[in-house]
């Protein structure tokens, strides 16, 4: 018990439960199927752009370019289809590659040249918004075949979409690649100190650039799903993903200088954020007020985390005083 | 080290003269209106808050953090100075202090939550980014302020020497050489640098580091504000969304000048001309790919390269450099 109490998940687990059985006493629409139904959208295509950024917080990076990745394989995704009538296997799988080819891009001139990976990714943001803007002109790509609108709308039964499945298997397989795998182990070791992670043979070149390649694929499957769901393909897509993609793995404990991050947490901090976005909503307040909460939250996140070291810190003294 | 090379010739600002120079030299012979008069003013009213913001920026990069929430604080800022000047009819010389007062509080929350929370300031700025933008949009209900007094946005729109320059590229300059000034010659100053250098040698000489870092945010509000100022006298009115989405369109040029000029992201290094030159470059190459006509859709494209490039070529004359004075 006192392990699951350490946990970073449980705590938000428990914040994630009673606020959603108060917010339901309060106004019994928030448990409505359809309500669910939206939640669920919003949870599932936030969990990948979240693992998209964790992964990169997991080596002590950041990753400025996650929604410029997502809106240029949204619009080449469907652009494939509807101006070369490409069928929806080859142009998702030419999506895969653009996103790994634009990761491999971030994370190979990041380590090779030493510079810091938040101007790299600034720069590469500008260049691949500016591939998008270029190609499409800033206008949407609008004939988008019936099985993808399908995929983007269908509910399996009840109000679960379709669209939840691959997130989840997402969410599952990060969970194996962090906890169970020694890449995953080695990109914390990375985040947490470069020098000894090095020093006990760990290659930086590898780790780097497989995270950022990572990063690269899961922003490239965020865009498309925000394809299957929008039912078209638009410039924009990606622009706001910045703020939420950091947002939830700090407010899952993710420690921004690297060597700590925590998928269910992660995870749970997406799902907080849509329900305090959803509960704003049907209480009906200003939407600008979603995103001041946001930053709030952010803040909070950061003082809880602070605090909790703060006691982790005092607790340590006190053994090695012993 | 090699003595006949003057030490000016290694520095990043002397390779960015030179970048300056062969862009001019490049555009000035490939387009017919670069030098025209009309051109020359419209580009020294860009540049003129290009400098501002990139300064802005600069004196967070010394704390080794980044500041996020410029563009929503200059914005904010400059929507309160509107506020003040056109529904309140405070004055201009006072709007202009209260404005700028607002900018350096909204900078001291920054420097605050980030100093006492030990948390990178670029999460606390993401965070305030959306705060500040929020109540701003909330406050104003995304109205614009376009009833400003005629003398504010006259002077926005003055031309001076010729009609060649705006007045608004002399403030700037001269906050350069203020800056310069704070920097090189005074106490506080170099405290500043002290403390972005090295903080906890810093704190062993008796600076508060933390004072220090919460002063260098509050400037950066400082400066963001009077980049918002200078904005609105431009345009002629405060419109909400004059930097964007979040104040998002101040970020690169915001983090191109300084990195351009030579300020390392890690911080204990400002390089004041070289912010100058890098919003200078920036300015020429933005305006002049609009007038080479490579469509106004890839003039973004070309800035992430050119980024890019500048970075890169930075990097290979500091391993040039090295490896020159290892072997002499």
């Amino acid at each position: 018990m006192s392990a699951l109490l350490k946990k970073d998940w449980f705590g938000l687990g428990l914040v994630l439960i009673f606020g959603s059985i108060l917010i339901s006493l309060f106004k019994p629409a928030f448990i409505s199927p359809f309500n669910l139904y939206v939640l669920m959208l919003s949870v599932s295509l936030m969990l990948v752009v979240a693992m998209s950024q964790m992964i990169i917080i997991a080596i002590g990076q950041m990753n400025l370019s996650v929604g410029a990745i997502g809106g240029l394989v949204a619009i080449s995704f469907t652009g494939l289809m509807e101006v070369y009538s490409m069928s929806i296997l080859p142009a998702v799988l030419i999506g895969l590659l653009i996103g790994l080819a634009c990761g491999f891009i971030n994370g190979y001139i990041t380590v090779k040249t030493g510079i810091s990976a938040f101007i790299i990714t600034l720069a590469t943001l500008y260049i691949f918004k500016g591939m998008n803007l270029g190609i499409t002109e800033a206008q949407p790509f609008y004939e988008i075949p019936e099985a993808v609108k399908f995929f983007g709308n269908a509910k399996i039964f009840g109000p679960i979409p379709y669209l939840v499945v691959i997130p989840i298997i997402i969410t599952v397989l990060m969970w194996i690649l962090m906890n169970r795998t020694s890449l995953g182990r080695y990109m914390l070791a990375y985040g947490n100190n470069v020098q000894s992670s090095e020093l006990i043979g760990i290659s930086s070149t590898k780790i780097v650039i497989y995270a950022h390649v990572i990063s690269g694929l899961l922003a490239a499957i965020g865009g498309m799903l925000v394809v299957c769901r929008l039912q078209l393909g638009t410039p924009n897509i990606g622009d706001s993903w910045l703020l939420p993609s950091f947002a939830a793995p700090v407010i899952g404990g993710a420690i921004l200088a690297g060597g700590k991050v925590d998928v269910i947490a992660t995870a749970f901090g997406v799902i907080l954020v849509s329900i305090i976005s959803q509960a704003l909503v049907i209480f009906k307040i200003d939407p600008f007020f979603v995103q001041i909460f946001l930053g709030f939250m952010i803040l909070l996140a950061v003082f809880i985390n602070r605090y909790r070291e703060f006691r982790e810190e005092r607790r340590t003294k006190v053994f090695s005083d012993e | 080290m090699n003595n006949k090379i003057p030490n000016f010739v290694k520095t990043n600002q002397f390779g960015l003269l030179i970048l300056v120079i062969v862009f001019i030299c490049i555009f000035s012979f490939s387009t017919d209106g670069f030098t025209s008069r009309f051109n020359i003013y419209a580009l020294s009213r860009v540049v003129a808050l290009d400098i501002m913001i990139g300064l802005a920026m600069m004196v967070v990069i010394l704390t080794g953090g980044l500041n996020l929430s410029l563009g929503a604080l200059g914005v904010s800022a400059a929507m309160f100075g509107g506020w003040c000047m056109e529904s309140m009819g405070i004055p201009i010389s006072i709007t202009i202090i209260l404005v700028l007062a607002f900018g350096s509080f909204l900078g001291w929350i920054n420097g605050f939550v980030t100093v006492r929370t030990g948390v990178h300031s670029f999460i606390v700025t993401l965070a305030t980014m959306s705060i500040y933008f929020g109540f701003m949009t909330l406050l104003t209900e995304a109205e614009a302020f376009r009833k400003l007094p005629e003398a504010f946005t006259d002077f926005g729109s003055l031309k001076l020497f010729n009609k060649y320059i705006s007045p608004l590229l002399i403030i700037s300059v001269l906050t350069c050489f203020v800056l310069y000034y704070i920097f090189k010659y005074t106490d506080i100053g170099r405290k500043l640098i002290a403390a972005g250098a090295n903080p906890d040698a810093a704190e062993l000489s008796g600076i508060s580091v933390d004072r220090m870092f919460i002063y260098c945010h509050m400037l950066s509000g400082f400066l963001a504000a009077l980049a918002g100022i200078m904005l609105t006298a431009r345009i002629g009115a405060a419109i909400p969304s004059m930097a964007g989405h979040l104040g998002f369109d101040w970020l690169l040029p915001a983090f191109l000048a300084p990195v351009l000029g030579g300020t390392l992201l890690s911080g204990g290094k400002v390089t004041v001309f070289g912010t100058m030159l890098g919003a200078i470059l920036v300015t020429l190459i933005n305006n002049g790919l609009y007038l080479i006509d490579v469509g106004e859709f890839w003039v973004r494209f070309f800035l992430g390269i050119i980024l890019l490039g500048a970075v890169l070529l930075d990097r290979a004359r500091e391993y040039f450099t090295v490896k020159n004075s290892i072997v002499s």
